[in-house]
């Protein structure tokens, strides 16, 4: 059964918008028909606002979070705590932490987790900067805030290996349970390992 | 559990069907070549969103259409659940389970389990350690869902290791591993003997209990008393996994891939202190798949006090009247399905009987 094929200029549209991270083919589509029945300006709006987006914004020179300057924001703020830097996979995982206001500490972007079968492996990461930067901002902690999978737990386990330095403070953090929510709906894993992170509220200290 | 109803667009030769299920033994009868076992493939899909016969889900989809769609009402502790999933000749399967998406295949295995015999079973004890090894993975999952995320995990683990070793290995068995790459080496060994360490011991436990249930199978099958037993092998000898892992670096680095670990566990068959695999007869081996498949499903029916439902594709026509007899005897009383060509196998007593002819139709037989 032959298809009936679009026009090559959308198809290439769908094509281009379809190679974007959680757009199917079906989303590819939608979108791009939106696209073109809207007005003209919709479009390039569109346009201008990714080239001035992709022009203006690169990476912070030292942590490597999305910044438009050559240092970001937290980087230049003389307030925060230059002494804590929380380790984080990507860009939004700033955000995500930065929305609790509990951390004033500052942060280091790896821009990645190591995952060999996507080509990743710790040489693209921006672990070597996190290495120098330990060292030179005389750093007395390193939280690491990789995600709780298997991609997540491996960098972490690599960066606790190489942040082997006397005096340094490395810790991972906490598995636990969502906030508000009841225990019977939590997921097993996620209550086995809240389970094996408990904290004595009382009494003297478990046996090691 | 029991499917009460399915309905299937475009799944295989099934342009359109729709069924009213019997939740005692369906029979699907018909010459060859009509589509009985698309109609048993699309009810284990509902359980395990995979093909037993080990097809891609597109090859699912009726040729020439843009997607299958298997449709089921499936009656669980007096409740039930509506299944809906739609397959499309590209991309990902979409399933919802009461008109919500299903977030992960485990909340599935709550509701619905399928245990299917098939006529290629023989190899579980002729083919390769791989079909066994998925054997008593898929056991372990019937029984506790959760512990997919164990399987998955290490699956993973042991993906990403060897891309690794296939990656870095070559050169780092000429010039040694840099301090990165031994780091890096260390984690996925820690990450193998966590993960690999957990899956080969829920095996192990699971042989454990699995094996009276076998065997007591097989002599129901087989109808004299015999000594199987059920045997797992570590894919790794000398110790420990960590260590062995260690030991066996450099042949990992040289041929770029992980030589020992779990993903070389055998499942050991033995009939009468003699390797099935190796030293049974062809009917004695057929026996022992079925024995195998049997035990598992009595296994789970016990440990989740519900029996599976249970698929019988073309299994019959190997089998002489005595073992037929035996086997039906044998299982416990659930849903169950039978395909075949000329009418109810010896001992099968059908309480609903379907027809199917060459032009796509299926007919409920009164």
């Amino acid at each position: 059964m032959a298809e009936v094929a679009f026009a090559a200029a959308v198809q290439d549209l769908i094509d281009a918008l379809g190679r974007l991270p959680g757009v199917g083919p079906k989303s590819a589509q939608r979108i791009a028909f939106h696209l073109l029945k809207a007005d003209a300006e919709e479009s390039s709006r569109l346009a201008a606002a990714i080239l001035a987006a992709k022009e203006r914004v690169g990476f912070c020179e030292v942590c490597f979070n999305l910044s438009e300057e050559a240092r970001c924001e937290i980087c230049s703020d003389d307030r925060r705590d230059g002494h804590v830097v929380c380790v984080v996979e990507e860009p939004r995982d700033v955000v995500a932490i930065e929305r609790t206001r509990e951390f004033r500490g500052r942060y280091h972007v790896l821009q990645g987790a190591i995952d060999h079968l996507q080509g990743v492996g710790p040489e693209q990461l921006r672990i070597r900067e996190l290495l120098a930067r330990v060292t030179a901002e005389q750093v007395t902690e390193v939280i690491i805030c990789t995600n709780p999978n298997l991609e997540g737990e491996a960098t972490a386990l690599f960066l606790t290996k190489m942040l082997d330095v006397p005096g340094l403070v490395v810790s991972r953090i906490a598995n636990g349970l969502p906030v508000g929510g009841d225990l019977e709906y939590a997921d097993e894993l996620t209550l086995g390992r809240a389970l094996e992170g408990r904290r004595v509220v009382a009494g003297p200290a478990p046996a090691e | 559990m029991y499917v009460q109803r399915l309905w299937l667009r475009h799944v295989r030769s099934h342009t359109e069907v729709e069924l009213e299920l019997s939740p005692g033994v369906n029979l699907f009868e018909g010459p060859n070549g009509v589509g009985k076992t698309n109609l048993v493939e699309s009810i284990a899909f509902i359980g395990s969103l995979r093909s037993f016969r080990g097809a891609p889900t597109e090859a699912l989809v009726q040729a020439g259409a843009a997607a299958a769609t298997i449709r089921a009402e499936v009656v669980e502790d007096g409740r039930v659940h509506l299944f809906e999933s739609e397959l499309p000749a590209r991309g990902r399967v979409r399933v919802q389970v009461n008109r919500n998406r299903l977030q992960r295949r485990r909340d599935l295995l709550e509701v619905v389990q399928t245990t299917v015999f098939g006529p290629d079973d023989l190899e579980l004890v002729k083919g390769g350690p791989g079909l066994r090894r998925a054997l008593l993975d898929d056991a372990v999952v019937q029984v506790r869902p959760a512990d997919e995320l164990v399987v998955g995990d290490w699956e993973r683990a042991l993906r990403q290791r060897n891309s690794f070793l296939k990656q870095a290995g070559p050169a780092a068995a000429r010039r040694g591993l840099d301090e990165a790459g031994a780091a890096t080496l260390e984690v996925w060994d820690a990450k193998a003997v966590e993960l690999g360490g957990a899956i080969h011991e829920l095996r192990r436990r699971m042989v454990e209990r699995l094996s009276p249930f076998v065997a007591d199978a097989y002599d129901r099958v087989a109808g004299r008393p015999s000594e199987v037993r059920l045997r797992l092998v570590p894919g790794w000898s000398g110790g420990d996994l960590a260590s062995a892992l260690v030991s066996a670096r450099p042949d990992d680095l040289r041929r770029g891939v992980s030589t020992v670990g779990p993903h070389r566990d055998e499942l050991l068959v033995e009939l009468d202190g003699l390797a099935a695999r190796t030293h049974s007869s062809q009917g004695e081996q057929r026996c022992l798949a079925l024995a195998l498949r049997l035990g598992v499903h009595q296994f789970v029916t016990e440990a989740r006090d519900a029996p599976p439902i249970l698929i019988l594709d073309d299994v019959f026509s190997e089998l002489d009247g005595d073992r037929s007899r035996a086997l039906v005897g044998a299982l416990p009383a659930g849903q169950t399905f039978v395909t075949s060509a000329v009418g109810a196998p010896d001992g099968v007593r059908p309480d609903a009987v379907f027809r199917l002819d060459h032009d796509g139709g299926v007919v409920r037989a009164e």
